[in-house]
């Protein structure tokens, strides 16, 4: 591959399929380097899916995942466990372990990976808190922070080793506006300070405005368009069109079709 | 007809799936508990404490106090059946016998069935539905290694310990009501009592309730990761698990009565 160099992820003919249930059918696309690379698509398309492929948790039915030059896909699993140590995810719903402090939760991935001395650790969790913004939170059990603030402990989480990207999924959703585009800023400022590769999943218009090198708009199964956020707003493509303007779909015509989803028969003409 | 076959034939697959599903779960913690230790990875000790004190000490007084209860109650029918015969000077035999090899394991069995192998369900259930299993590997943590091994070593341990309790404090239920309600001799009934256990008596009743620990712990840890959706998964889950896990235990105690049995 010519630009290989440049891409830090490579997905070819990828094919995600829920026993006969077809949720990703033939997608491609590359992440640059150091870009933030941006997941549109509505509920439901199949990105927390394609998420969870791209940091190994799911098998693909086919399709290749080049993860720096290596193929995800095809690896061992100790191999697999040494790439994991290079990404970093932010879930949905921060998942951060119930029963452990602010703290313990971060200090986790240094613990089981690193042999560095329990002080150590410490600062660099201190450390770590404070760049997302919750210096001083380290006792506090995950329960008793605010949705914004989980999301912040999770992404602290998520940087404990220095890894090169970090997946988010749906950062801002459940979020009020400005909490949310707090974390849009940390998006930004972890890009700026660390130059760190970031693929961000969301339908929040706004965040793509403000975050977005390229946007890649899933519909069906594959991706519709593929490009910086001016070339997909240009797109001739009806799905996006409609998305960008935030039309709803013909009256009846999404009930149905979510109703086949639902069923898991969804034709895909 | 077909139907029932179909059913049937269903049932048998799904059946040996879940089978073959908890056998590859046995192996991996196997693993983690013998040989990843050797290669270096550590084991989670201070866990594993951990499990041990909530699901053996925590439980001993639900345990003492039942047990004691059915002792007295074992007392009291077998005195009712045996004083028809003549035979009343054989409830502390009879009572220490049941308690050893029978009913010291199965009760200690079912009630930590009923306090740990449900909360083993709802606990991983509750982490695979929040997504936490799924940033434990993401962060390349093995959850058989953080979840189930701390788990299933501090059940092993602790199921045959507190059965070991159960028996003392049945026996001593037994004792209670003989010696309080039916005038017998309180030397004579804890004489009788020692006499009447042997060694393989013990030997039988301790076997079981190490299989019976590893039993709750597999069956509840994997009816954990079997949730999907939400809150309602892990609560279907904790349900069929506790419910799976004293149905196993029961076969299994079939088992080991019938070989225990055919060997004398
Ligand atoms: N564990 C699963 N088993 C079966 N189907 C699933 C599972 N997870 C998701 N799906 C289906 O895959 C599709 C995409 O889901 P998801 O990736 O969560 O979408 P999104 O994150 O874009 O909202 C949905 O139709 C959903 O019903
Ligand atoms: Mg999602």
């Amino acid at each position: 591959m010519a630009q290989a160099a440049g891409n830090l992820i490579e997905v070819t003919d990828l094919v995600v399929k829920y026993g006969d249930h077809t949720v990703i059918d033939g997608m491609s696309f590359n992440v640059r380097r150091g870009e933030t690379f941006v997941i549109l698509g509505g509920s439901g398309s199949g990105k927390s899916t394609l998420l969870r492929n791209l940091v190994g948790l799911m098998r693909p039915y086919s399709g290749c995942i080049m993860f720096d030059g290596n193929d995800f896909t095809q690896m061992s699993d100790h191999d697999r466990l040494e790439m994991r140590k290079k990404m970093g995810m932010c879930f949905q719903g921060s998942a951060l372990f119930g029963s452990m402090t602010v703290a313990e939760n971060v200090a986790m991935p240094l613990l089981e990976h690193t042999k560095l001395e329990r002080s150590t650790i410490d600062i660099m969790v201190k450390i770590k808190l404070e760049l997302v913004g919750l210096g001083g939170f380290e006792d506090y059990m995950p329960a008793e922070l605010s949705g914004g603030m989980r999301k912040r402990a999770g992404l602290a989480r998520a940087m404990a080793m220095d890894p090169e990207v970090i997946f988010y999924d749906e950062p801002s959703a459940g979020l009020d506006p400005i909490v949310g585009a707090g974390l849009d800023m940390l998006i930004l400022k972890l890009k700026q300070t660390f130059s760190l590769t970031s693929v961000v999943v969301t339908h929040e218009l706004p965040s793509v405005e403000l975050i977005a090198d390229q946007v890649c708009m899933l519909d069906q199964g594959g991706v519709a368009e593929l490009g910086t956020l001016d070339e997909v707003k240009r797109s001739s493509n009806a799905y996006v069109q409609q998305f960008f303007a935030r039309r709803p779909s013909e009256e009846g015509d999404d009930d149905a079709r979510y109703l086949r989803t639902l069923r898991g028969d969804v034709d895909r003409d | 007809m077909t139907a029932i076959l179909g059913y049937t034939g269903r049932a048998f697959l799904l059946g040996t799936h879940a089978f073959l599903a908890a056998c590859s779960l046995i192996v991996d913690t196997l693993f983690w508990i013998v040989v990843a230790p050797l290669q270096g990875k550590g084991l989670r000790v201070r866990a594993t404490v951990e499990q041990f004190v909530r699901v053996g000490y925590s439980s001993l007084p639900i345990v003492m106090l039942i047990t004691f209860l059915l002792g007295a109650i074992l007392a009291m029918q077998s005195a009712y059946q045996l004083s028809r015969f003549g035979v009343a000077y054989l409830v502390p035999n009879l009572v220490a016998v049941a308690a050893v090899r029978e009913l010291a394991p199965l009760m200690t069995a079912i009630l930590i069935t009923g306090r740990s192998g449900s909360a083993f369900t709802a606990e991983i259930g509750t982490m695979k539905v929040s997504e936490e299993i799924d940033a434990l590997e993401v962060m390349g943590l093995n959850p058989t290694k953080y979840l189930v091994v701390p788990k299933f070593i501090g059940t092993t341990l602790a199921v045959p310990l507190v059965t070991m309790v159960a028996t003392f404090t049945m026996i001593l239920g037994g004792f209670a009501i003989s010696t309080a309600y039916l005038g017998q001799d309180p030397r004579v009934y804890l004489e009788s009592s020692a006499d009447a256990i042997t060694m393989k008596d013990f030997v039988n009743g301790f076997t079981k309730s190490v299989f019976f620990a590893m039993v709750i712990c597999v069956v509840g840890v994997y009816r954990g990761f079997e949730v999907e959706g939400g809150a309602e998964g892990v609560g279907k889950k904790t349900t069929s698990s506790v419910v799976t896990s004293i149905f196993l235990i029961v076969v299994l105690d079939v088992l080991f009565t019938y070989l225990f049995f055919s060997e004398s």
